[in-house]
């Protein structure tokens, strides 16, 4: 599959891009359910890695939402949290978007990274719903956060929410992006100086499929 | 039959296409590095008290001013109170995540990571951070009106769609200043 060179590329880029968006949000927005029952069973898991006795529940409210739930706290109050799971993972669009947008990629190795990239995003995901879960624990408890989590603990879990939730869940897709995909990128924008109509080698690594 | 003495293989020249994998992909590491290290530099800074207090507060309240002016002239009579917009039917509270601040530091980390002449970053960075802030005065006024008027969907509005476009904003900005200002035009020979 040869590769469209110079600013073809990337003009070929933004367009697939935004056709690309429209089906992946609604794949993303069908798998949500499942994918939100899966992260907080997991998430759960995680969180009884570091805890003993297991007494963290995270407990599905609805469609979008659940609950952090702390089993020895009297029932009463013992729903601590409720955050939007869905919001953990929108990004996931974003990322199939510029995934599948690459011209002239031969689609085994476009599947092949949006796979890894995939996968690089469900741990993070994980880790975020493990750092709302510390976070709440550590700093939005009151006495109990002050009694049970150091100040070190404290900063280094709300730091860590902080950055999770918000710069790196946004900037992560595009980030894995340019991991993947820069040297297709450069390679269309900076053409080797040979001159004539060669196509950048550069843009199809590998041979298609 | 004389035996023909074998000469040792010289090693291959050092071409970029040959050399090791820091000289074959020299550009594309260093972006990479720099990318990183300003993307997480700049999030660290804005975590900081004092700099969200003095810097991103302020910068947040006039986002707020600028979208309650906007409202006002659309008829929907707000009034502003710091980061806050509220109305008879609804209010918003402008947060960290809603200013546009993590679409423009990833715009900027990019801009400054690719290797162009600092003009055309210079130009870039003043262009682009202006359009994402465009977007995100477009997110605040349609994400209140959502509220008055579609407060049912507000909450996937709030953050699926619009941190989705705001970020993809951001992200196209970079790739279309890349394409038509920073590389350099290939010539037909």
């Amino acid at each position: 599959m040869a590769s469209p060179a110079g600013p073809r590329w990337s003009l070929l880029l933004v367009r697939n891009l935004l056709l690309w968006l429209v089906p992946v949000g609604l794949l993303w927005t069908a798998v949500t359910p499942a994918y939100n029952r899966f992260l907080l069973g997991s998430g759960q898991n995680l969180l009884r890695l570091v805890e003993s006795p297991n007494v963290s529940a995270l407990v599905r409210k609805d469609r979008h939402f659940a609950y952090v739930q702390r089993l020895d706290f009297a029932p009463a109050r013992s729903l601590v949290h409720s955050f939007r799971v869905t919001d953990v993972h929108f990004h996931l669009v974003l990322l199939g978007g510029l995934f599948m947008a690459v011209p002239g990629i031969p689609w085994r190795r476009r599947l092949e990274n949006l796979g890894l990239a995939v996968l690089i995003t469900i741990f993070f995901d994980l880790l975020l719903v493990f750092f709302q879960a510390k976070f709440v624990y550590a700093t939005q408890l009151g006495d109990w956060s002050v009694k049970n989590y150091g100040p070190f603990a404290r900063n280094a879990y709300g730091l860590g929410k902080h950055l999770l939730d918000l710069p790196f869940k946004l900037s992560l897709p595009f980030v894995l992006w340019t991991g993947f995909y820069l040297r297709d990128l450069f390679g269309a924008l900076f053409p080797p100086p040979t001159g004539g109509a060669t196509t950048s080698t550069k843009t199809s690594p590998r041979p298609s499929a | 039959m004389a035996a023909k003495k074998a000469s040792p293989p010289s090693p291959p020249a050092e071409t970029p296409e040959t050399g090791s994998l820091w000289q074959r992909n020299r550009r594309e590491i260093t972006f990479l590095v720099l990318f990183i290290a300003l993307l997480a530099g700049g999030f660290t800074l804005i975590s900081l008290n004092w700099v969200n207090d003095h810097v991103i507060e302020p910068f947040t309240a006039g986002i707020a001013q600028v979208s309650g002016v906007v409202l006002d002239l659309i008829g929907q009579d707000v009034t502003m109170e710091g980061t806050m917009i509220r109305n008879k039917r609804f209010a918003v509270n402008i947060k960290n995540g809603c200013n546009g601040v993590e679409a423009m530091l990833i715009f900027l980390a990019a801009v400054l990571a690719f290797p162009a002449s600092w003009k055309s970053r210079v130009a870039g960075l003043g262009l682009g951070i202006l359009a994402i802030q465009l977007v995100n005065l477009v997110r605040v006024v349609a994400l209140f009106l959502t509220g008055v008027y579609f407060p049912r969907v507000f909450d996937a509005s709030h953050t699926v769609i619009w941190q989705t476009i705001v970020i993809l904003a951001g992200v196209l900005l970079w790739i279309l200043w890349a394409n038509r200002f920073a590389a350099p035009r290939q010539t037909a020979t």
